[in-house]
């Protein structure tokens, strides 16, 4: 069933890229929705997966773009991202979740295209050739945007050094 | 080699995609530029955070949600899936031109010309297929007549047993 072996990767990239757990679950609904009334579309040839997530992506930058302004005045984030993983000690659980909070408030700063590459690459840790078919980009032109997105955000993370979590 | 060039690299240094050269001269300036090898570092601590981003589970509410949308869809594609065919659309399309015409004809003021020009055309329309049958009439029956008469001809021939007739012996 569609619902059983996708939901997870869908809303995973949807929250990956919105950071807000309810926000995630509605645009999850939407992009169900779209993929439903899509299907017919589907051309076998093609790779399922990432057609599916190739609709994902164009909802989710289409959706951001609507409410650019909304988000750009948000400091929203979501626990769920920063809970330290199981079995690690409190320090690290810590140091971790700051980490990440600092990270994902860096990612969001991104242009959305820019940010839907590195989340691809370095959160679901797709090969470049999956982030080029699901992005329908040249190879290239991927691997520079995810270089040029991963410098832009160190260099984010470099001017907020002197903040109270010393990446 | 700039510091701009080496923070294009340093990406793909980390992954390890660079040539034994690259790698050799982004190595050397490191080691002389502590901007370079801060930024070297924030990226490395980034990337690696990245990487450790928990992946969450479907909260079972949203797994119903998705998989109460189905159903929805049966219920529409019982409905009207079937205006969407594309075998349909010349059908639609001739009846949108009839009904275009039809209503023209029932709304124009002027319907009594038109009707009166209609039955002028179906009556000379009619008057001429009765003359093209007659015609076709009088052609079927010269037809059956020169047919006839090569058949008399053609029995009379010597070779099929005429000129037996005694007057010409």
């Amino acid at each position: 069933m569609l619902v059983n072996t996708y939901s997870k990767r869908v809303f995973n990239l949807a929250y990956q890229f919105v950071g807000s757990y309810q926000e995630a679950e509605d645009l999850t609904q939407d992009i169900f929705l779209k993929l439903y009334g899509a299907l017919h579309r589907y051309d076998f040839e093609k790779n399922f997966t990432a057609w599916l997530l190739t609709m994902a992506k164009n909802h989710l930058i289409d959706t951001y773009r609507k409410t650019k302004w909304e988000k750009a005045h948000r400091d929203e984030f979501d626990e769920q991202f920063a809970a330290p993983e199981a079995g690690r000690g409190p320090e690290s659980g810590l140091m971790q979740e700051a980490d990440r909070k600092l990270v994902w408030e860096g990612l969001n700063r991104l242009a959305p295209e820019t940010r839907m590459a590195v989340i691809l690459r370095d959160i679901q840790e797709k090969r470049y050739e999956e982030v080029a078919e699901i992005l329908d980009l040249p190879l290239g032109t991927v691997k520079s945007r995810i270089n040029r997105g991963r410098l832009q955000l160190a260099k984010i993370l470099k001017d907020r050094k002197e903040d109270a979590y010393d990446l | 080699m700039t510091c701009e060039r080496i923070e294009e690299l340093l990406s793909a240094f980390l992954e390890g995609e660079l040539s034994q050269a690259e790698k050799t001269l982004v190595k050397a300036h490191l080691a002389g530029c502590p901007d370079c090898a801060a930024l070297l570092a924030i990226l490395s601590r980034a990337q690696q955070a990245l990487a450790d981003f928990p992946e969450l589970e479907v909260s079972p509410g949203l797994q119903a949600r998705l998989a109460a949308i189905p159903e929805h869809k049966k219920k529409f594609s019982l409905s009207f899936d079937f205006v969407l065919r594309p075998a349909l659309q010349p059908v639609f399309a001739a009846a949108t031109i009839f009904m275009t015409l039809l209503s023209f004809y029932l709304f124009n003021p002027d319907k009594k010309n038109i009707d009166r020009a209609i039955d002028q055309k179906i009556h000379s329309g009619y008057s001429q297929v009765e003359k093209l049958y007659a015609k076709a009439g009088s052609f079927t029956d010269r037809l059956g007549d020169t047919a006839e008469n090569v058949f008399v001809s053609v029995k009379s021939w010597k070779i099929f047993g005429g000129n037996e007739d005694p007057t010409y012996k």
